[in-house]
């Protein structure tokens, strides 16, 4: 019994490893730009197709060979991913965000709400029409095979997304911290008013820091894609999971929605240890509103949002 | 809204009732006949979406859970149970609105964001519960012997007729919301929470009561649903799009109207399933794309629904005629209104408002640090100083929009701490807000109705004390009619003001009414505020405008960084050290002292 | 330097401003005060691009200002103080400096002006890798000084730097200001609730009330004039 905790316990880390990179992404835009986007999870599915046409489906990255060929394909998801984000803020998100659009914070976000839904609808349908609603996956032997520590088995392909999933997210990290691009686009988010006094274009970084957000949720989906099957409409599973992470993290902070992340896919898979594997997503529901209701400001929050 | 009278409305909705009916008896192909029947479901779904979210804003994703509650519920019944969805369909109602009590409960504590997501999701851990429990696809038996005892019909038209019921159900209660207090109330907190509260409105309670009968609607309709179907999957009662299409409908048609849903459906939903007939083998997510498309254009160009974009084209042509510049108050004699008997000048009597060390801290900063101070009873009293010394804090703990951390404050004898503003109000405080924020769409006379809830028992006696107030502030009956879009920033306060003494106050709390108005505007603000206070309402104004304030009160209390600095006559408060100090600076005060310099 | 002429807001139907004219010649010291509510905020955010005047002109070394983007007119040489301090506040000083040094001319001057800065307000210094946020509001009102002088700006403008802090910290802070004019020879706009410190440290003054310029003249006539406390007590 003991070693089925284990097993979970490890499973739930791969996975969360992967989930963490994914809340980070949805962090620079929910818990820093306070953007509501309940798109969020189809950039991830587009991230995840990205990858699959890369190096499934039109086999652009075959001649990598089966082991590195899934990894670049992750990475080139995000690209792809940052470039779909960057259009959408240009032409649509841009009008319902941004300082001169809110007179009280409340009206901004209904609009946001609304309008992010309606894209959401649009791309989860329109993957459906465009890729078809047969589950895929990114084919690679290591997503067959496991590495036995103990009497523990370890997914190759889960532990190789395990690995890079933190990796990418120091990478952003040291972005955001020592770049000056980085930095203004902390500045603009912190404070767009005092950012343009400063000489800041806040609505070029706003659109940046959109992009750059679902664009690294783009590379997690692309590690997911080969260590499980997906169709068009995964981003709705998805999208409560993300939050959950991003606000048990704590808004505000980038780190913490990272290990925000790491919990909900422990507290995942922990959970078919005593529920029904079909329920492993409810368990997180309730995780979130618990920490909506009791502790909105999660672990790591800067500020007490009163939710 | 109430200013089309009623008889229109019946008359429309027995006209669309008519048409439609008509159209069904016309229209052969069965399929056409299916459409014709989503089309009124789909309808009453977002009527269902539009009773909690587009009167109140709270917007919900997550209506497809009772929905589906609905639809499961008769559904099981029947198949376990023989039950004749006759009964099963009203079982789901009663268990939706149990649902809707429950959520209600746990997740109007939230805001804004927080409350989308949480309503988002309660169907999808259904739709997991139910897949779970092993209700993939659960096919309604055929009944063979008396269909009819088992709500089976074989000619389709039957369950258009009894959807038509259920829509036009929905609509008259819809319409009996709107046209009465539960609608104001819901608006009001749409507009304004804080406002609407502080004007007498129990803003919890309405929107539990939105809620339930939200829930009873979207549960019949998924019952009906599940019955004209005859089959349900977890996705189908529980899914995204369910709870997509009860929001999309309702926000094309129109938000926070009766017509909006029927309009949106009326135009989306034929659309969506001929596209999804026609394409749905080619393009299996047009559906989807379609309703998607849908919100993001009518979001960014008529954020309120295609209902409302033309009516105002239509109206706005009628109501600049009626828009004018306020009349001058007449300085005469005060009408004969519920004047309270003023106490006799000279005897000094209990303050009608008492604040005793009353002191609130945000983190470390005392924004009111010990106040103590009385009104008495009939008296116009300011409250002064400069930026940032905690007026209006002062103000929103008098409310009961914050607790104080120490003191105690009564009003007419009683303890005003820890009540919620709306019970604040009840006692007979009223209060005026810096940034007035009116209903735009609705005119001056349906604003200040809102205010008169709290006073009054039956709606029309609220509309008479509506009309009464309206007449102390000055603005006239053309005024009264217009909308409240159309007015200037001085009728706008007057109508703010005219609110608030709806409600019949004994003692109205004036943040800063005076701020920015230029000279003649001033001089007739200070006029009609002499004037109710001569009718017998104790004022407290907070200004920051001394000309104005010179003139109008009788004493002042000075605040600077939350303490009381000093408290008297304005003549002398002005020249007391202390106040020129918080005003002008200790430097000022050094100079004026030191004769050499 | 920066010329207004007739300049006009209005928000909702209310006057912010009527009709104010003001100017400043280059390496001038000026002040704007009044009470509360009588315009000072507006016509800062008016020269910033926060706010959109309905008429009037602002023109800036002879160029009309109006039509450049908020966030440029920092590259152009004007720095904007803004009132609440408005630190970044999850950001270290360091990086709030460095922030500063955003605009073209900064970066270019960023290796002389950052230890001029840390030299005149040392505590900035001491703190340098704490978080703004966390600083007191004398501290982080530095910062915000210090943030715009290392945007290298020709005009540096203060919106109301004594607000909510306590009298010895308003002192410290109006030396500095003053220490700013006379050794470098900053262009100063200040605009202030607190008659005394502003006018003693600056050239020339202007006073507005309810969105009108009252009165105003070189700094010795205006703190005998008695009709500036009329403007703040109405007597």
């Amino acid at each position: 019994m003991l070693i089925d905790v284990f097993q979970a316990l490890a499973a739930g880390l791969l996975v969360g490893g992967t989930y963490g990179l994914m809340c980070v992404g949805l962090s620079i835009i929910f818990g820093v730009m306070r953007v509501v986007n309940f798109a969020h999870g189809d950039f991830m599915m587009l991230g995840m197709y990205a990858a699959y046409y890369l190096v499934t489906g039109f086999g652009v990255l075959a001649f990598l060979g089966p082991y590195a060929g899934p990894i670049v394909g992750a990475a080139l998801a995000g690209p792809v991913v940052f470039a779909v984000g960057w259009l959408l803020h240009r032409f649509l998100i841009a009008r319902v965000t941004g300082a001169r659009v809110v007179t009280a914070e409340a009206e901004g976000h209904y609009a946001q709400i609304i309008l992010t839904l309606g894209i959401a609808l649009v791309l989860a349908n329109g993957g459906l029409i465009l890729f078809g609603s047969q589950p895929v996956s990114v084919q690679t032997p290591l997503s067959r095979q496991s590495w036995e520590v103990g009497e523990i088995l370890f997914n190759q392909a889960r532990t190789v997304a395990f690995v890079l999933a933190p990796l990418c997210t120091l990478l952003l990290y040291v972005f955001l911290a020592r770049t000056t691009l980085g930095k203004a686009l902390r500045a603009a988010a912190d404070n767009p008013i005092s950012a343009a006094y400063v000489g800041i274009d806040v609505d070029r970084c706003h659109r940046f820091a959109f992009g750059l957000g679902v664009g690294i949720t783009g590379v997690a989906g692309g590690l997911i894609a080969s260590t499980q099957s997906f169709q068009p409409y995964i981003g709705f599973d998805f999208v409560i999971v993300m939050y959950a992470g991003v606000v048990l993290g704590g808004l505000g902070s980038i780190l913490g929605a990272f290990w925000g992340g790491l919990i909900i896919g422990v507290v995942q898979q922990m959970s078919t240890l005593v529920l029904p594997y079909q329920l492993q997503n409810t368990a997180i529901f309730v995780v979130f509103l618990l920490v909506v209701f009791f502790r909105p400001s999660g672990m790591f929050g800067r500020a007490a949002e009163r939710a | 809204m109430g200013s089309r009278s009623a008889t229109a409305q019946y008359l429309g909705i027995a006209l669309f009732s008519g048409a439609y009916l008509l159209l069904g008896f016309l229209v052969t192909n069965s399929y056409y006949q299916l459409i014709m029947t989503l089309v009124l479901l789909w309808a009453t779904m977002g009527l269902a979406w539009n009773m909690l979210s587009g009167y109140s804003g709270l917007i919900s994703f997550g209506h497809a859970v009772f929905f589906g509650l609905g639809g499961y519920t008769m559904t099981i019944v029947f198949v376990k149970f023989g039950l004749t969805p006759w009964l099963g369909i009203p079982l789901g109602v009663i268990i939706g609105v149990f649902a809707g009590i429950v959520i209600g409960f746990a997740t109007f504590r939230l805001r804004g964001h927080y409350f989308a997501l949480a309503m988002l999701a309660y169907p999808l851990a259904m739709l997991y519960v139910f897949e779970w429990l092993g209700y993939q696809e659960v096919t309604l038996p055929m009944m063979r012997e008396q269909p009819a005892m088992y709500a089976q019909f074989s000619d389709q038209r039957v369950y258009m007729v009894l959807a038509l019921a259920l829509t036009v159900g929905s609509m008259l209660v819809s319409l009996a919301v709107e046209r009465s207090r539960f609608g104001m109330s819901l608006l009001a907190i749409k507009q304004n929470e804080a406002a609407a509260e502080a004007a007498g409105i129990d803003a919890l309670s309405w929107k539990m009561r939105a809620m339930v009968l939200s829930a009873a609607m979207a549960a019949a309709a998924g019952g009906l649903y599940a019955i004209v179907l005859l089959i349900v999957t977890p996705q189908s009662m529980f899914g995204m799009l369910v709870s997509a299409q009860a929001l999309v409908v309702a926000l094309f048609g129109g938000v926070g109207t009766l017509w909006g849903p029927v309009i949106g459906s009326v135009i989306l939903v034929p659309l969506a399933e001929t596209l999804h007939a026609e394409l749905g083998n080619i393009v299996p997510g047009i559906q989807g794309v379609v309703y998607g498309l849908a919100i993001i254009i009518i979001i960014l160009l008529a954020p309120e629904g295609i209902y409302w974009r033309i009516r105002d084209r239509l109206v706005a042509r009628r109501a600049g005629e009626w828009a004018q510049p306020v009349e001058r108050a007449p300085t005469g004699e005060a009408p004969s209104t519920s004047a309270r008997p003023r106490p006799p000048r000279g005897v000094i009597a209990q303050p009608l408002l008492a604040l005793n060390g009353v002191s609130r801290a945000f983190g470390g900063l005392k924004a009111t640090d010990d106040v103590t101070l009385g009104v008495v009873e009939g008296a116009i009293h300011g409250i002064i100083g400069p930026n940032g010394a905690g007026k209006t804090t002062l103000f929103n703990v008098v409310n009961g929009f914050l607790k104080p951390h120490a003191g105690a404050i009564s009003f007419a004898g009683s303890s005003l701490v820890g009540l919620k503003p709306h019970a604040v109000c009840r006692l007979g405080i009223g209060r005026t807000f810096q940034v007035v924020r009116a209903f735009p769409r609705m005119t001056v006379l349906e604003n200040v109705i809102v205010g008169a809830y709290a006073a009054a028992a039956t709606d029309p006696q609220a509309e008479r004390n509506a009309y009464a107030a309206l007449e102390r502030v000055g603005l006239a009956d053309a005024q009264a009619h217009a909308l409240a879009g159309a007015l200037t920033t001085q009728q706008l306060r007057l109508m703010e003001l005219a609110r608030a003494l709806a409600a019949r106050p004994r003692l109205l709390l004036l943040d800063e009414t005076l701020a920015g108005l230029g000279h003649d505007e001033l001089a007739d603000m200070l006029a009609i505020i002499r004037r109710i206070n001569q009718e017998g309402v104790t004022i407290v104004i907070i200004e920051h405008t001394m000309h104005a304030m010179m003139k109008l009160a009788e004493s002042f209390s000075v605040l600077d960084h939350g303490r009381l600095i000093a408290e008297g006559p304005p003549a002398e408060v002005v020249k007391n050290p202390a106040v020129i100090e918080a005003y002008l600076g200790k430097r000022w005060m050094d100079r004026a002292q030191d004769p050499l310099a | 330097m920066l010329r207004i002429r007739s300049l006009n807001v209005s928000y909702g139907g209310l006057r912010a401003l009527s009709d104010v004219s003001l100017e400043i010649e280059r390496g001038q010291f000026v002040a704007v005060v009044g009470p509360n509510g009588a315009g000072k905020s507006t016509l800062f955010k008016a020269i910033s691009g926060t706010v959109v005047p309905t008429a009037g002109e602002i023109t800036y070394n002879g160029r009309d200002l109006t039509a450049v983007p908020p966030a440029e007119r920092a590259h152009l040489g004007i720095a904007h103080v803004p009132e609440g301090r408005q630190v970044f506040a999850s950001m270290t000083v360091r990086e709030n400096l460095d922030m500063g040094a955003y605009t073209r001319n900064g970066r270019a001057r960023r290796a002389e002006l950052l230890p001029m800065i840390l030299d005149l307000f040392p505590v900035l210094a001491e703190r340098r890798d704490q978080l703004a946020g966390t600083l007191s509001g004398g501290e982080q009102q530095m910062l915000a000084i210090g943030r715009g002088l290392a945007s290298a700006p020709e005009l540096l403008m203060l919106d109301e730097p004594s607000m909510g802090l306590a009298p010895a910290v308003v002192d410290a802070i109006f030396e500095r200001i003053r220490d700013i004019h006379r050794a470098h020879g900053l262009t100063i706009l200040l605009v202030e609730q607190r008659v005394v410190e502003a006018i003693e440290a600056c050239d020339y003054g202007y006073v507005l009330e309810t969105g009108r310029v009252a009165l105003h003249g070189p700094y010795d006539t205006l703190l005998s004039d008695a009709r500036v406390k009329r403007a703040y007590l109405g007597i």
